[in-house]
C-alpha cells in the first residue's frame, strides 16, 4: 500500500472513512501522523466535541420511550458522522457492541445515553477501569439483573456474562466463578423515578468473602481486578480487538504479541488499538465485512448527506443492525451475517435514500454520469479501483443512461455493490 | 431454463403477465434449478412412518421455531409433582389456571390453550428433560452445541446444513433453506447458504426516485459476477442474486394470505405469529423451499418471569396455530413437520428477581399431522437434580432425527449414530 491506500484502509476501518477532500488533506503529513492523531486525539491538540445527548429531554412517560430512543440513536449516528475524533466513536461503537446492553429491555433513553457517555469518556482509556464502571452503570445493571440481585438469591446473569463476555471469555472460568461473582456483586440498586440513580444498599449486600480465580473478592473492584487480571483477560480482548480491526482472516500467531502489548500497558486500550493497526498497515490484516452500521457512517461522509433518523432506523433494524438495540447480550453477530439476504436489500435502500439526498451538482453524479469510474470509486472513498465485475456492470449501466435524476442510479448501485461492502 | 432477466423481469411486475402466470414460471424457473433426487436409500423406510406418510419426500418442508434465550421448559409442559411446587414457591403455575393434557398427570401452560385440540389429535408429542449432554450453562456455547447438533464436538456446519449439503442438487437454490427472524448457523453448511431475512414486512428495495426499477435491479444483479478472488468480497457477490430471487419470493407470500392482513392489526412485525404466517406462505408458493427456521427471542427470563413467559408462550401457541390452520385450509398441512429448540431449560429453582437462571434440561414439541403425538416422552426428573438443574435424560439428537427422517435422511448418517425417536413420527 502507498501512503494514500494506507490512510484510506485506515479511516474505513478506524475512523468511518473519509468525508471529500480530507485524503488530500491528510497526505502531507502522512499515514504515521494520521494514526497518531486517531490513537492521541488529546496529545495532538484535537479537543472533545460536546456529549452528543446534550440538550435531549427525557420524561417518564412510556410513550414517550421510542421517540426518546429515536432521538439519541439519530444524535449518535450524526455524531458518528462528524466527531473529530473518529477512532474513540468507533471505539465507542465497539464497546457498545461488547458490552450490549438494549434499549429494549433498559427501556428508557436516559441511562442509554449515559452508558453512551461512559463508554466514550473510557473507550480508548483503561479496561480495568471500564469494566468497573459499566458493572454498576445503571442500564447495565437493569439490563443484566444487577439491580435485583441480593443476599441470599444472587441474580447470575451479570457474573456469567462479566465472566463469559467481558473479560476472560468462554472456557476460562467454572460454575462456581459465576457463583462467586454474582454473590460478591450483590446490594447495588437501580431508581428509575430518581433519573436511575445507582445506589449500593449494604443490607442487600453479601460481603461473605468469595474465591475468584485464586483472589479473595467481596466487591466490585475486587471482582473486576481478578477477572482482568487473569491472563486470558488480555488475550481475550486482544484477540476481539485483533478481528474487529483486521478482520478474521489475519494470522493468529500475532494475538500474543498484542496481549503482551496490552498487559505491559496496564490494560490501556490506545496502545492495543495502535499495535494492530500497526499490523494492518504493514498488510498483515485480512477482509473486513462492514457492519452496517460504520457501512451507513462511511457513505454518509462521503456523499456529505445526512439522514432522517426514522429512514435510517428502519433500514438498519432492517439490516439486523439498529444502534442501541443488539439482538442479545452478545452483541451483534460476525462478518457472516452482514451478508445476509436482509442486510443486503436494506444496503440498497440505506444507498438509495442517501443517493435521493445529493445535490444535482454533486460531483458523485456528474462521475457517475458519464460512467467516469475512477473518480466515482475515489469520491465514495475507495482505496483503488472498483472489482472487474462492478466496474463491467456499473459502465454498462451508466452507458444506457438510466431514468431519473442523472447519475442518481448508477451511484446507488456504486454504493450498494460487494466492493464498498469489503474493506 | 429461464434466463434470470427474465424471471427478474416477469418478476418486478404484474404488468408483465399477472400473478398466475408469475407463479406458473417461477415454479418452471425453480423446479429446472432444482430436481432434488430422492435420496437412494433413505433410512426413513426402515422405520415406517415418515415414508408412509402423505406428502412425497422431495415436498416435505422441516420447520424449526428457536425460543431464544433459554425456554423454562417446567413452566411450559408442567408435571404434576409436590417438589415442583416446592422449588418454586412463587413461580409455580397454579393447578387450576393450567391446560391438562395427559392422563400421567402433566399439564400445559395455560397461554398453550390453543395447542390443546391438535394435542388431543394426537398432531402433537413433547420431549421432556431434553437437551445435549455436553450443552453449558452459556447462552453462546450452548446456541453453539444446538445449532452443530454433535453434543459438543466442534463443527463449522449446522445440523440441517450438513442435511442440504448431502442432499443438494448441483445448481444450488437459494430459497431452499430459509430463516425468518434470525440468523441461521444451524442451517450453514459448507456449501448450503441459507436465505436470512430478518423482517419479512421490510424485506424489499427501496431504489432512487425516479429510477428504473427493473434496470437497477439488473445493474446490481451483474456486481454478482465474475466472482472475485477475494473470500469475503466473493461471498458479498454471492448474495446478490440470492437477496434478488428471495426478494421476488417473500413479495409473492406477502401480498397473499394472512400475513398483510394480520400486520394492519397492529400485531408485532416480528412475531413468531407473523413469521409463522410468511413460513406458511412460503410452504404454500412451492418454490422448493425444505427447511424455514422461525426465530423467537426473550426467553431469557433471569427476571419478571410469569407475565413475560405467559406473553411468549401465548405468541407461540397462536403462531402454531394459525400457520398449521392456514396450511390445512390450504391443502398443504401434510408436508409439513414443525419443531421447537431452545439452547437450554432454566433452573428448577427461582431466584430473588421474579426469574429463573440458565439451567439444563428443557421441553420441545413436535408438532404436525403425521406426529404420533398425545404423549410426553421423557420427563422432568425433579428428584436427580444436577447442580440443581433438571438433568438431560433424553438426547437432542432425538429430536434431530424426527426431523431429519422428516426430510428423508439420511438420518443415522448424519448425527453419526442412532438415536431412539420414541415412536414419535
Amino acid at each position: 500500500m502507498n501512503d494514500r491506500e494506507q490512510i484510506s484502509w485506515l479511516a474505513r476501518r478506524a475512523a468511518f472513512g473519509l468525508t471529500a477532500g480530507a485524503l488530500d488533506r491528510l497526505a502531507p503529513a502522512g499515514v504515521d501522523s494520521y494514526l497518531d492523531t486517531l490513537v492521541r486525539p488529546a496529545a495532538n491538540g484535537v479537543s472533545t466535541s460536546p456529549d452528543p445527548a446534550v440538550g435531549l429531554t427525557f420524561s417518564t412517560d412510556p410513550t414517550m420511550r421510542r421517540e426518546e430512543g429515536l432521538a439519541l440513536a439519530g444524535r449518535w449516528l450524526d455524531h458518528m458522522v462528524s466527531t473529530p475524533r473518529p477512532l474513540e466513536e468507533a471505539m465507542t461503537w465497539f464497546w457498545h457492541d461488547h458490552f450490549a446492553v438494549s434499549l429494549g429491555q433498559v427501556k428508557s433513553a436516559e441511562p442509554m445515553a449515559r452508558y453512551l457517555a461512559l463508554l466514550r469518556t473510557n473507550a480508548l482509556g483503561n479496561f480495568r477501569e471500564l469494566v468497573a464502571k459499566v458493572s454498576i452503570d445503571a442500564a447495565m445493571l437493569v439490563f443484566l439483573d444487577g439491580a435485583t440481585s441480593t443476599i441470599g438469591a444472587p441474580n447470575e446473569n451479570f457474573g456469567r456474562e462479566l465472566l463469559e463476555l467481558y473479560t476472560v471469555g468462554i472456557g476460562n472460568y467454572t460454575e462456581p466463578d459465576v457463583r462467586a461473582a454474582a454473590t460478591a456483586l450483590t446490594g447495588w440498586v437501580v431508581r428509575p423515578r430518581e433519573h436511575y440513580a445507582t445506589t449500593f444498599v449494604r443490607s442487600r449486600h453479601d460481603p461473605t468473602p468469595q474465591s475468584l480465580f485464586g483472589r479473595t473478592v467481596s466487591d466490585v473492584a475486587s471482582v473486576v481486578d481478578a477477572a482482568v487480571r487473569s491472563p486470558a483477560c488480555a488475550s481475550y480482548i486482544a484477540r476481539k480487538l485483533a478481528v474487529w480491526f483486521l478482520g478474521p482472516d489475519h494470522d493468529p500467531s500475532l494475538h500474543a504479541g498484542f496481549a503482551k502489548t496490552f498487559v505491559d500497558n496496564d490494560l490501556e486500550v490506545a496502545p492495543l488499538v495502535r499495535a494492530i493497526l500497526r499490523v494492518g498497515l504493514d498488510g498483515r490484516g485480512g477482509e473486513l465485512v462492514l457492519a452496517p452500521v460504520p457501512w451507513l457512517i462511511a457513505a454518509r461522509k462521503a456523499l456529505g448527506v445526512t439522514l432522517d433518523v426514522r429512514v435510517a432506523h428502519r433500514y438498519l433494524a432492517g439490516a439486523g443492525q439498529a444502534p442501541l438495540m443488539p439482538p442479545n447480550v452478545g452483541g451483534w453477530p460476525g462478518p457472516g451475517a452482514w451478508l445476509g439476504s436482509s442486510s443486503t436489500a436494506m444496503r440498497v435502500s440505506l444507498a438509495s435514500a442517501l443517493v435521493d439526498q445529493l445535490p444535482a451538482s454533486s460531483p458523485l453524479l456528474r462521475a457517475a454520469s458519464i460512467g467516469d469510474l475512477a473518480t466515482l470509486a475515489a469520491l465514495l472513498g475507495l482505496p483503488g479501483a472498483f472489482s472487474p465485475a462492478t466496474k463491467n456492470a456499473l459502465a454498462v449501466f451508466a452507458a444506457t443512461k438510466p431514468a431519473g435524476k442523472a447519475g442518481a442510479a448508477v451511484t446507488a448501485v456504486a454504493l450498494s455493490s460487494p466492493d464498498l461492502l469489503v474493506a | 431454463m429461464l434466463s434470470r432477466r427474465k424471471f427478474l423481469g416477469l418478476a418486478a411486475g404484474s404488468a408483465a403477465g399477472g400473478t398466475a402466470a408469475w407463479a406458473a414460471l417461477l415454479r418452471d424457473h425453480v423446479e429446472h434449478r432444482l430436481a432434488i433426487p430422492a435420496p437412494a436409500n433413505p433410512t426413513t423406510t426402515a422405520l415406517g412412518g415418515a415414508a408412509t406418510g402423505g406428502a412425497a419426500l422431495n415436498d416435505r418442508v422441516l420447520v424449526i421455531v428457536q425460543m431464544g434465550g433459554g425456554n423454562d421448559g417446567l413452566n411450559t409442559v408442567v408435571p404434576s409433582l409436590g417438589a415442583y411446587h416446592d422449588a418454586r414457591p412463587t413461580l409455580a403455575l397454579p393447578d387450576a389456571a393450567l391446560v391438562p393434557i395427559d392422563a400421567l398427570g402433566y399439564a400445559l401452560h395455560p397461554s398453550l390453550a390453543p395447542l390443546r385440540t391438535r394435542w388431543n389429535t394426537g398432531q402433537i408429542a413433547a420431549f421432556h428433560g431434553i437437551g445435549f449432554r455436553a450443552q453449558s450453562r452459556s447462552h453462546f456455547k450452548a446456541m453453539d452445541t444446538w445449532w452443530a447438533g454433535t453434543n459438543g464436538a466442534a463443527s463449522t456446519t449446522g445440523w440441517l446444513g450438513r442435511w442440504l449439503d448431502a442432499t443438494e442438487d448441483d445448481v444450488a437454490n437459494p430459497l431452499r433453506s430459509i430463516s425468518l427472524g434470525t440468523g441461521a448457523p444451524a442451517l450453514s453448511g459448507v456449501r448450503s447458504v441459507p436465505t436470512v431475512v430478518l423482517d419479512p414486512a421490510e424485506f424489499a428495495l427501496r431504489l432512487p426516485r425516479g429510477a428504473d426499477a427493473a434496470a437497477v435491479t439488473e445493474a446490481f444483479l451483474a456486481t454478482s459476477a465474475p466472482a472475485s478472488p477475494s473470500r469475503w468480497l466473493a461471498a458479498a457477490q454471492a448474495s446478490v442474486p440470492s437477496t434478488l430471487d428471495a426478494i421476488t419470493v417473500l413479495r409473492q407470500v406477502a401480498t397473499s394470505g394472512d400475513a398483510a392482513s394480520d400486520r394492519s392489526t397492529g400485531a408485532e412485525s416480528d412475531s413468531s405469529t407473523n413469521l409463522l404466517q410468511s413460513a406458511a406462505g412460503i410452504v404454500e408458493l412451492g418454490v422448493g423451499t425444505r427447511v424455514i427456521l422461525v426465530g423467537m427471542n426473550g426467553f431469557d427470563t433471569h427476571a419478571d418471569q410469569l407475565d413475560r413467559h405467559a406473553a411468549l408462550l401465548a405468541d407461540l401457541a397462536d403462531g402454531i396455530t394459525k400457520f398449521f390452520d392456514r396450511l390445512e385450509a390450504s391443502g398443504h398441512a401434510d408436508r409439513v413437520l414443525l419443531l421447537t429448540t431452545s439452547e437450554f431449560g432454566r433452573r428448577v429453582a427461582e431466584n430473588s428477581s421474579g426469574g429463573f437462571d440458565h439451567g439444563l434440561g428443557g421441553a420441545q414439541f413436535v408438532v404436525g399431522p403425521a406426529v404420533h403425538g398425545r404423549r410426553v416422552v421423557g420427563e422432568p426428573a425433579l428428584d436427580r437434580l444436577v447442580d440443581g438443574d433438571m438433568p438431560i435424560g433424553i438426547d437432542a439428537r432425538s429430536l434431530y432425527a424426527v426431523g431429519l427422517d422428516w426430510l428423508g435422511g439420511p438420518t443415522d448418517e448424519l448425527l453419526g449414530g442412532r438415536f431412539d425417536r420414541y415412536g414419535t413420527l
